[in-house]
C-alpha cells in the first residue's frame, strides 16, 4: 500500500477490493463496501492517471482548480464501480457491436478500458504518451463523435457526465467555480443577471432538472 | 395500560389524530412501525454539502438497484434522504404481471410527513360531487360545506403559504403570504390569462411557512425539505402535530411496532384494540382501547383491515384504489429572459388550476379534471452533460446559469374502478410474517384521454407565452408515481357498497375510524394530504362526541 498515496494502488496489493479502492480514492470504506467490483476489473494506477488527465482536459485549471486537481478522476472510478449515471447497465451488443470487446463479467461496459482504447485509437499511441495538444485533439475527437448529430447514447457521455459530477460536487467546483449557499435564507424571485455572474451549485432543482 | 384510543401510524394523518384526540382529553397510544426520528436531533444529513457525502449526494446506484429499486424513482430520494425511505428488498409487495405500481413508503416516526411534497390544496364541490355527476364510483356522503371549517382549522395550524385567487374549483384557504413567481412564471401567468381567462397559473400552495409560528421558523429557502428541517419550517409530524400532542401529557408513542390486525369482538361487533409485532423484541403484543384510528397510510390501513377480516361486509374493502395519472405534459425553452435570474431555492413550484369539465363538460374523452404543476428554472452545470465540448471554453460556458426552461406536469384525476384493488397474497409473507399486499392497478382510457388533452393544452399555453416546446408526453407513469395512492376503504352512504360512513367510521365497526387516504371515494386532481388532515380532524371531533354521548 506504499503507493496508495501516490498514483493510486498497486494492483498486486489488491485484497478485498473495497477497502483498497477506498484507500486509493481517499474516501470512506463504507462508501464502497457493497460494490460488486471484481478485483481483477478494478482500474489500475495507469487507468486512474488516465482518468485524472482526461478529467483535467474536460475541466482545466483556470482561476479555479481543474477537475483532475480536485479528484474527479478518482470519483469517476468509484462511480463506475457503483454504476452511477447508468454505467453498470448491460451493453446492447446488437446495437453497439464495437463495444462487445470491453464488456465486464456482468455484461456492463468497462468504461475505463474502453476509453483508454478509444483515445489510443484516435491519438495513434497510448494517451499518456501523447503530448498536451495531442491529448486534447484525441479527446476532442472522441467528444465530437459522442455528441454528433443523431447520437443519443455514447459511453463517453457517461464518463463525461461523471467527470462533471465529480467536479461540480467537489468543494472547489461547487463553491469556487460556481457558488454554493446551503441556507439562502430568502427568495428573490427576479434579479438582473450580469455577464460573469456564476451559477449556483446549490440550486437543487436546476441540478436535478436543468 | 388502558388507552382511550389507539392511533396506528405517525404520518400526516396519524399525527393529526394523536393531536386532536389528546387535546380532547383522551389518553392515546400512537404506534409507529418504523424507527424513531427526533426533530432536529436526527436529521443527520441536513447540513451536508455534496463533497461531504460518499457519493456526492447522488448515492450508491448499485445499492439502490439492489435495495431501493422503487424508492429510488422518487423525486425526493437521494443520498441525503435515503434513510427516510423504506428498503424495498426488506418490504416486499407484489403486482400482477404487466402492471407496475411504484409504492413510495417511509416507515419511520413521522412517516411520509418528512418526505412529502407539501403541496396543500382544498378540494371543491366539483370534486365531492364528481362521482354522483358522472356515475363512476359511489357518491361522497359529504360536500365542501362539511369539510370547509376543518380545512380552516388545519391550515391555521400547519401554516400554508399561497395566493388567494377566488377560484371555485380551487377554493382559497387561510394562507400565509405567498412565495413569489419568478420572472418567467409571472410572464407565463399573464400570457395564459390573456388568451384563456379561465386558466389560472398561481404559485403552489405549500405547507412551508413564510411567517414564523408557534416555535417554528419561517422557510430558509433551501428546498432540501426531505432531509428533515430543523427550522421546523415545513409541516411534518415532528415539527407540528407531535409536539402539540405531547404537550397534553396524554400521548404515548411506541416505535418499531408493526400492527398486524385490529382485534375485534364478534359478539359486540366492536374493535377491542390492536395486535402488533414488537420488531426489536420479536414478540407479539396486544393493546386495548375504546377507539381505534387507522392512519397507517392508505394501502397499509387496508392491509391491516384485510388481515383482520373485519369491516368488509360490503365486499368492497381493497377495491377502487386510485393514484393521479401524471406525466411531463410539456417542457419549453423560454427565450427573452437571459438577463433575469433569482436567488434562493423556493420549495414549491406553480400550479395551473383545473379548467376542464366544470360548468361545461369539455373534456375530450374524459369527465373529470386535470391540473398542472411545474415551474420555470435556469439550468446549471448538469446541462453540460448534454453538451459537446471540453476545455476552457466549455468550463466558462457552464459557469453561468443556463437557458430558462419551463415545465408543466399534468396531474389527471383517476376514476375509481372496482378492478383496481388490493388483496392479500397469502402465498408470500413479509418479514413480520404477514401475507404481502398484492397491488393490482392500471390507469384506464379516461386518464389517458385526460393526459392527451393535458399535453396539447400545456404545449399551447407555453407556446402562447413565447416558449419553444421541446418535449411532452401523454402516457401516464406507473401507478403510484404521483405518490397519491388512495382509496380501498371508501366512504359512502350505503353500508352495502362502502366501508366507511361520512365520519370516516367503519359501517361495520362503530369504534373503528380510518382517516388516511384509504377513505377516499374519488381522487380529484389536487394533492390530497390537506383533505386527509381535515377529514381526520373532523373524524376525531365526531368520535369524541360519540364517545361522550355514550354512542360508542
Amino acid at each position: 500500500m506504499a503507493e496508495a498515496g501516490g498514483k493510486g494502488w498497486n494492483r498486486r496489493d489488491f485484497v478485498g477490493g473495497a477497502a483498497l479502492l477506498a484507500l486509493a480514492l481517499g474516501i470512506p470504506a463504507a462508501a464502497v463496501k457493497l460494490s460488486r467490483l471484481d478485483p481483477h476489473e478494478a482500474p489500475g494506477p495507469r487507468q486512474i492517471e488516465l482518468l485524472r488527465e482526461v478529467s483535467q482536459l474536460v475541466i482545466p485549471r483556470t482561476d479555479t482548480p481543474g477537475a483532475g486537481d480536485v479528484g474527479a478522476g478518482e470519483f469517476v472510478a468509484l462511480a463506475l464501480a457503483h454504476g452511477l449515471e447508468g454505467s453498470r447497465a448491460r451493453v446492447n451488443v446488437h446495437k453497439f457491436p464495437e463495444l462487445a470487446a470491453w464488456r465486464r463479467s456482468d455484461h456492463s461496459l468497462d468504461h475505463v478500458a474502453w476509453l483508454e482504447h478509444e483515445l489510443e485509437r484516435r491519438g495513434g499511441m497510448a494517451f499518456l504518451a501523447l503530448d498536451g495538444p495531442a491529448r486534447a485533439a484525441a479527446l476532442g475527437a472522441l467528444d465530437a463523435d459522442a455528441y454528433a448529430e443523431g447520437v443519443r447514447e455514447h459511453p463517453w457521455r457517461t464518463v463525461k457526465g461523471l467527470i462533471l459530477t465529480g467536479y461540480y460536487t467537489s468543494q472547489a467546483g461547487g463553491s469556487q467555480e460556481l457558488r454554493f449557499e446551503l441556507v439562502p435564507g430568502r427568495w428573490d424571485p427576479d434579479l438582473p443577471l450580469k455577464p460573469g455572474d456564476r451559477a449556483w451549485s446549490s440550486d437543487w432543482t436546476a441540478v436535478d432538472f436543468g | 395500560m388502558e388507552f382511550d384510543a389507539i392511533v396506528v401510524g405517525s404520518g400526516i394523518t396519524g399525527g393529526w389524530a394523536a393531536k386532536e384526540l389528546t387535546e380532547a382529553g383522551l389518553k392515546v397510544l400512537m404506534i409507529e412501525r418504523g424507527r424513531e426520528i427526533r426533530h432536529q436531533q436526527d436529521y443527520v444529513t441536513e447540513t451536508k454539502a455534496p463533497w461531504e457525502m460518499p457519493f456526492r449526494g447522488e448515492g450508491d446506484a448499485e445499492l439502490y438497484a439492489r435495495d431501493y429499486p422503487v424508492q429510488m424513482l422518487n423525486r425526493h430520494f437521494n443520498e441525503y434522504t435515503e434513510g427516510h425511505f423504506v428498503n424495498d428488498a426488506q418490504n416486499p409487495y407484489v403486482t400482477p404481471g404487466g402492471k407496475d405500481f411504484t409504492w413510495f413508503r417511509s416507515y419511520q416516526l413521522g412517516g411520509r410527513s418528512l418526505t412529502w411534497g407539501r403541496q396543500t390544496y382544498r378540494w371543491s364541490d366539483y370534486d365531492f360531487d364528481a362521482n354522483r355527476r358522472d356515475g363512476f364510483g359511489t357518491d361522497w356522503p359529504i360536500r365542501y360545506g362539511d369539510i370547509a371549517p376543518w380545512y380552516d382549522k388545519v391550515e391555521d395550524f400547519i401554516g400554508v403559504s399561497g395566493a388567494a385567487e377566488g377560484l371555485a374549483q380551487l377554493p382559497d384557504g387561510r394562507f400565509q403570504p405567498p412565495m413569489a413567481l419568478n420572472a418567467v412564471e409571472q410572464h407565463t401567468r399573464e400570457a395564459i390569462r390573456q388568451r384563456w381567462p379561465e386558466r389560472c397559473l398561481t404559485i403552489g400552495r405549500t405547507a412551508n411557512l413564510t411567517q414564523e409560528k408557534e416555535g417554528r421558523s419561517k422557510c430558509q429557502h433551501r428546498s432540501i425539505c426531505a432531509r428533515g428541517c430543523s427550522f421546523g419550517a415545513y409541516f411534518s409530524t415532528q415539527s407540528s402535530t407531535l409536539p402539540a400532542a405531547q404537550k397534553t401529557g396524554r400521548l404515548t408513542v411506541v416505535t418499531d411496532a408493526v400492527v398486524e390486525a385490529v382485534e375485534h369482538d364478534p359478539v359486540t361487533g366492536r374493535a377491542t384494540g390492536v395486535r402488533y409485532l414488537d420488531v426489536k423484541a420479536r414478540t407479539r403484543r396486544t393493546v386495548t382501547a375504546r377507539l381505534v384510528f387507522l392512519n397507517a397510510g392508505a394501502f397499509n390501513s387496508v392491509h391491516i383491515l384485510l388481515n383482520s377480516g373485519i369491516a368488509n361486509s360490503s365486499g368492497v374493502l381493497g377495491t377502487h384504489i386510485m393514484d393521479h395519472a401524471n406525466t411531463l405534459s410539456a417542457m419549453a425553452l423560454m427565450p427573452g429572459f437571459e438577463d433575469r435570474t433569482s436567488f434562493g431555492n423556493r420549495p414549491t413550484g406553480v400550479i395551473v388550476a383545473r379548467y376542464r369539465n366544470m360548468e361545461m363538460m369539455d373534456g375530450a374523452g374524459h369527465t373529470r379534471g386535470f391540473s398542472f404543476q411545474g415551474g420555470a428554472l435556469q439550468s446549471t452545470w448538469t446541462a453540460g452533460k448534454r453538451e459537446a465540448g471540453i476545455g476552457g471554453d466549455y468550463k466558462a460556458k457552464l459557469r453561468s446559469p443556463g437557458m430558462w426552461r419551463m415545465v408543466l406536469v399534468g396531474f389527471a384525476e383517476c376514476l375509481p374502478r372496482a378492478t383496481n384493488r388490493l388483496t392479500l397474497d397469502r402465498g408470500r409473507k413479509d418479514a413480520s410474517g404477514l401475507p404481502v399486499l398484492n397491488i393490482d392497478f392500471e390507469f384506464g382510457k379516461e386518464e389517458r384521454a385526460a393526459l392527451a388533452q393535458a399535453k396539447a393544452d400545456a404545449g399551447e399555453m407555453l407556446t402562447a407565452a413565447g416558449g419553444k416546446v421541446i418535449m411532452g408526453f401523454d402516457r401516464p407513469g406507473a401507478g403510484g408515481t404521483a405518490i397519491h395512492e388512495m382509496g380501498g376503504a371508501r366512504m359512502g352512504h350505503d353500508p352495502r357498497t362502502s366501508v366507511l360512513n361520512k365520519w370516516s367510521q367503519a359501517h361495520d365497526v362503530p369504534n373503528l375510524f380510518v382517516t388516511d387516504g384509504a377513505q377516499m371515494s374519488s381522487s380529484a386532481c389536487q394533492n390530497p394530504s390537506l383533505t386527509y388532515m381535515a377529514l381526520t380532524a373532523r373524524a376525531c371531533d365526531a368520535a369524541v362526541s360519540m364517545l361522550r354521548e355514550g354512542k360508542l
